[in-house]
């Protein structure tokens, strides 16, 4: 081939990777652009304050963004305590042996799990066996285990980028393993933790197919005063609106989206700054 | 320089003492008796075992998973690895400085009290740090800035900052693994001077693959080869009127 | 002895929450594999796995479950035709030819994307994409497999890109300056020389992007209907096995009943498929890992 036109190839090629990439970019534009104008007008404190409703104009979100606030507290109360602990365990506590490779992988299957599986579960274990019935427990249960393999592998990574040598320093001065971990390695791996958490929170947040096995999906006109009241979730109540055939549900569905995306935005913003400005290894 | 050694006056002795890293055996039947308040060199070429035979001194190899030994180390007549020792009380005892600086990533002045603080220390924090920054000869320095970031000393305020540590607990013994390699001539040669002035205080154990460093700093010198301990005594003589015919060839540069 | 004392206990606290985070596998496998055994008991495994007609919600009830696996696989194979060529020119624009500058202001856009819920690409694919592919197809369905695979396509883009950016980059620069010094072009190595040293987690991508791609429920959910069916196109009406979990769920379902039961076969069949490819795909990217490092 002459080398003319092996440099026309050549050239091509790097349009088409290069218009690859700006396809990506504009699809998101699309999509937030889409969204932004299908639910812009649906937006107002009158929307954020009202209950779902049959009559569109009158319908909000409040229930369910309160749901939402609930479920992803309690779910960062179950799920921060025991993911760090079982990470700390396994990096710093565990022999490494076969079992412990056999787990590592076991976590990242568990964390590549279709999300809909976690509802079978909680549908099963939460609601029937132990009863808790379609309540927030069952919701935020449910979406603890969900995101339990993912702060996990993201919090031993971050316990791992903490450099040997501050361990053996530490041992080096008399210290038992409780005060090494707890006041070496813990506080330098804090950072890569926290991002961790907000991401995997931030997942939670978006979750919907789980929340409708746990029943989720159910016409709450009212506020959950405590974790074993029934609820709903913005995004299951986005979903229950983009299932209706009716135009103006589908507005309200953008406006749904739209308050759900400035939440993740802004815990994803918050992720982004601790990770810049806190971390101390890298 | 150095005093006669005196049989009742070893610090840390050890008998027979072998090392395996799963089934490699890194050092062999070694006996070394080492004397209260002198220097103490380990040297010999790299993977000769002397870092290996450092840390069993304070039982840091416990964290390699394949480690096993036989034989005993035996700290003021006590074995170390006896059941009922906790780890942690001896390296408040027998402290230690690594190859490379590992300050933590906290302020001078909490990286000189940590160690104390942990283990319930009672008397006046800022009296125990400004002493440890003195003797570790590192207090002129840092006086003023004791609560910025250890991280921004230079590596040889950091090693002596690491220094300053271990004498923050009053240790009997000081473990030193090559803690000039990682650093410049300059700060060698201040590591060396207070490696001189801390013998009156300190039983000092230090490992190099430097020869000159050892000889202008250890009062005794063991020359350890493939894990044995091939010649051990007073610095001026090995390095002078050598017995044994390895010795002689290592410390002329015959090879190593 | 206290921070002795304090040691033990530590550790023994660690271990029990390490073994309740476990659990949940050993959970998960039983409870799937426990119900599945009821349901097995009153449908024999063949007729499950191997019946074309799957109507267990209306008499005369059937439980073959293939239609249900045929629309789980078109919109695998829409999304995977969409998403692994535009990823991989993404990974090598992002990897070889991309300034530093343009690679951090690409790879957040990616992570967005990769963030937003999927419940948002359920409700673009019904109000965006439907509408777009009924223009220029006017036969086409209101629910349809074409317009769900399309955004899933979308939804598994930034995970192929970046795995096998990640692949790409982790290759040693050694290999391009080789390359390079024989005189091959931009085009020659990245195609002829990177992508085939990267073929394992390349492949690997693939694999991780399938099984994700399997187990997507709300986009199908929204976009792509509930009619179980053995058919070819992708313009009508499908249902897959997540959209068929879901669509139980939504009903008032008796605990006892046989629907019930269904979706955990059919949850039971589709954790095996995601966990046999989960297991191949992180296997490739934990050994070639290996190797480089």
């Amino acid at each position: 081939m002459k080398r003319t036109q092996r440099k026309r190839k050549e050239r091509l090629f790097l349009w088409l990777c290069r218009g690859a990439t700006f396809l990506a970019v504009g699809i998101l534009f699309i999509l937030l652009f889409h969204v932004v104008r299908e639910g812009i007008q649906w937006l107002d404190l009158q929307f954020l304050d009202n209950f779902p409703s049959r009559k569109p104009e009158r319908a909000g979100i409040k229930s369910a963004l309160v749901g939402s606030v609930w479920l992803i507290g309690l779910t960062a109360l179950i799920s921060i305590p025991l993911s760090i602990a079982s990470a700390i365990y396994l990096e710093e506590y565990a022999p490494r042996n076969k079992w412990m490779r056999i787990l590592e992988i076991n976590l990242a299957n568990l964390a590549a799990m279709p999300s809909i599986l976690y509802g079978l579960l909680g549908l099963a274990i939460f609601v029937r066996y132990f009863d808790l019935d379609r309540s927030l427990w069952s919701g935020a249960l449910t979406l603890s285990l969900l995101v339990l393999p993912v702060i996990v592998i993201a919090a031993k990574g971050a316990i791992r980028s903490v450099p040997n040598s501050i361990r053996e320093g530490a041992y080096a001065l008399g210290a038992r393993r409780w005060q090494v971990v707890f006041f070496q390695v813990l506080p330098g791996a804090l950072p890569g933790i926290m991002t961790g958490v907000i991401l995997a929170l931030s997942r939670a947040m978006g979750e919907t197919a789980p929340l409708i096995m746990v029943g989720a999906l159910s016409y709450i006109a009212f506020l959950p005063e405590g974790p074993s009241d029934p609820f709903t979730a913005l995004p299951v109540q986005i979903f229950n609106w983009a299932a209706r055939p009716q135009e103006d549900f589908h507005g309200l569905a953008a406006g749904g989206i739209i308050v759900l995306l400035i939440l993740l935005l802004t815990l994803n913003a918050g992720a982004v700054f601790i990770r810049h400005k806190l971390q101390r290894y890298k | 320089m150095s005093e006669p050694l005196k049989d009742n006056n070893f610090s840390l002795e050890t008998r027979n003492l072998s090392i395996c890293y799963g089934e490699k055996q890194v050092v062999r039947q070694v006996n070394l008796s080492i004397s209260s308040h002198q220097v103490t060199a380990v040297i010999g070429p790299s993977g000769c075992g002397k870092s290996t035979l450092l840390r069993t001194l304070n039982r840091m190899n416990d964290f390699i998973p394949n480690f096993s030994m036989e034989g005993e180390v035996l700290f003021q007549g006590k074995n170390l690895y006896e059941p009922s020792i906790d780890p942690g009380d001896i390296r408040q005892k027998i402290g230690m400085v690594f190859q490379r600086p590992n300050p933590f990533p906290k302020t001078i002045y909490k990286n000189v009290i940590w160690g104390p603080k942990i283990h319930g220390y009672k008397g006046n924090l800022q009296d125990l740090a400004e002493d440890a920054l003195k003797r570790a000869a590192l207090w002129d320095e840092v006086k003023d800035r004791l609560n910025d970031s250890a991280l921004r000393l230079s590596g040889g305020q950091q090693q002596r900052l690491c220094i300053a540590r271990a004498i923050a607990m009053n240790p009997e013994v000081i473990l030193m693994d090559e803690p000039c390699s990682a650093l410049d001539p300059g700060a060698t040669a201040r590591i060396e001077d207070l490696i001189q002035e801390l013998r009156n205080n300190y039983t000092i154990v230090t490992v190099t693959h430097n020869m000159q460093q050892a000889a202008r700093i250890s009062d005794q010198t063991a020359f350890l080869y493939e894990g044995e301990l091939v010649e051990y005594g007073a610095t001026k003589k090995i390095f002078t009127q050598p017995e044994k015919k390895r010795t002689e060839d290592y410390i002329t540069g015959r090879f190593g | 002895m206290l921070s002795r004392w304090i040691d033990h206990a530590v550790h023994l606290v660690l271990l029990v929450c390490v073994v309740i985070t476990l659990l949940t596998t050993v959970v998960v496998v039983a409870l799937l594999g426990k119900e599945s055994f009821l349901f097995f008991q009153q449908v024999p495994l063949w007729e499950f796995l191997f019946g074309t007609r799957w109507e267990p919600l209306l008499e005369p009830k059937s439980f073959g479950v293939l239609p249900l696996v045929v629309g789980t696989l078109k919109i695998v194979i829409g999304s995977i035709a969409i998403a692994l060529p535009l990823g991989l020119l993404i990974a090598t624009y992002l990897s070889e030819f991309a300034s530093g500058r343009m690679r951090s202001a690409i790879k957040p856009v990616l992570e967005i994307l990769a963030g937003i819920p999927t419940v948002v690409y359920g409700y673009f694919a019904l109000t965006f994409v439907t509408p777009l592919i009924r223009t220029l197809f006017p036969d086409t369905q209101i629910f349809n497999a074409a317009s769900a695979a399309i955004v899933v396509g979308i939804m598994i883009l930034p995970m192929i890109s970046s795995l096998c950016d990640d692949a790409f980059q982790a290759l040693p620069n050694s290999l391009r300056e080789g390359a390079y010094a024989l005189g091959a072009t931009q085009y020659e190595v990245a195609v002829q020389v990177i992508l085939p040293s990267a073929a394992a987690r390349v492949g690997a991508a693939v694999i991780l992007a399938l099984s994700r791609a399997i187990g997507e429920t709300m986009a199908v959910t929204l976009a792509a209907g509930a009619t179980p069916q053995m058919s070819l196109g992708f313009l009508e009406s499908i249902q897959t096995m997540t959209a068929y979990i879901v669509q139980v769920s939504l009903g008032d379902i008796p605990a006892d009943g046989i629907e019930y039961l269904t979706c955990y076969a059919v949850g039971l069949l589709l954790f095996v498929m995601t966990l046999i490819m989960n297991i191949i795909g992180n296997h490739f990217i934990t050994k070639t890992h290996k190797l480089h490092s």
